[in-house]
């Protein structure tokens, strides 16, 4: 009984945000609540990691996620505030949500190593499709300035993100055999 | 610290040029800035002299750390925004990261 795996949903939406670059692309509004969303999504995913896994490097990770996603969310509504910006919900921040939700549910169901695996090639996937949104989507898209300069400056932390991760993929995997 | 008394008069002059002299063959020690910004260090490998302050500035919002992997110093959590100056007092070349993202190196040399 292989319904669709909950990693696809996440990556499907990502996916339909790709594909906005062509149309019209998202307004400064929606842009605020898909990165919102983004961001929340893995907070969630991180604190269910952290106190669901028995691995001492992938809670680490975990808590990372939390921290820094946290601070990117912190960030992002301070300068929404300042802007008087009033995020926007969207097609795209609902099947993030939709994706994150069904993420955690999966992994409600798992545990020991099968959770820590599961975790964490969710974690490579969302970074990868989420510095993809943010490479031909919201980056291009956003127009203000400031808007812009945060979704910069929170790009390098992804790409960590993304390395830290895959190292534990491959450790991870290793240690299974 | 040496002190050193000088007449104000002619002597001055020829007081300060000691006082300058013996600076310079001390050298006084420096303060370097060492910048946690997009994930990195910058610059990522510093050489400093024993005695010289390096001054770690974090201008990323999540916080970093700068930590020896000896832990030949440790800077603990700093803030984003907040800064952690340390005078190294071995000589030696230190290897280090921030412990909360493992991508992050960089490498302090003390002669």
């Amino acid at each position: 009984m292989k319904l669709i795996h909950p990693h696809w949903l996440g990556a499907l939406a990502l996916v339909s945000l790709a594909s906005w670059a062509q149309s019209a692309g998202p307004t400064d509004p929606q842009i605020a609540a898909i990165v919102v969303t983004a961001n929340q999504v893995d907070i969630d995913a991180g604190k269910l990691a952290e106190s669901r896994s028995k691995s001492s490097d992938v809670k680490a990770f975990a808590q990372q996620m939390v921290t820094d996603h946290s601070a990117v969310n912190q960030s992002a509504s301070d300068l929404v505030h300042k802007l008087n910006v009033t995020p926007e919900d969207n097609g795209t921040s609902q099947s993030l949500k939709q994706g994150g939700d069904a993420n955690l549910a999966a992994l409600k169901k798992l545990k020991g190593s099968a959770f820590d695996r599961a975790y964490i090639d969710h974690e490579v996937t969302y970074h990868e499709n989420v510095l993809a949104a943010l490479d031909k989507t919201l980056i291009p898209n956003a127009k203000n300035e400031e808007l812009k300069a945060l979704l910069v400056k929170v790009r390098p932390a992804f790409v960590a993100h993304l390395e830290h991760a895959k190292h534990l993929q491959a450790s991870l995997e290793k240690s299974s055999g | 610290m040496v002190k050193r008394r000088c007449a104000p008069s002619a002597a001055a002059r020829g007081c300060a040029t000691l006082a300058l002299l013996a600076a310079n063959a001390i050298a006084a020690p420096k303060t370097y800035v060492v910048a946690i910004e997009n994930m990195q260090f910058n610059p990522p490998d510093l050489t400093v002299k024993r005695g010289d302050r390096v001054v770690w500035i974090n201008k990323d919002i999540f916080p970093h750390t700068a930590t020896a992997e000896t832990r030949a110093f440790d800077s603990r959590s700093i803030a984003a925004s907040a800064s952690w100056s340390y005078e190294p007092g071995k000589a030696g070349t230190f290897p280090y990261g921030c412990t909360f993202h493992p991508t992050m190196h960089g490498a302090l040399t003390v002669r």
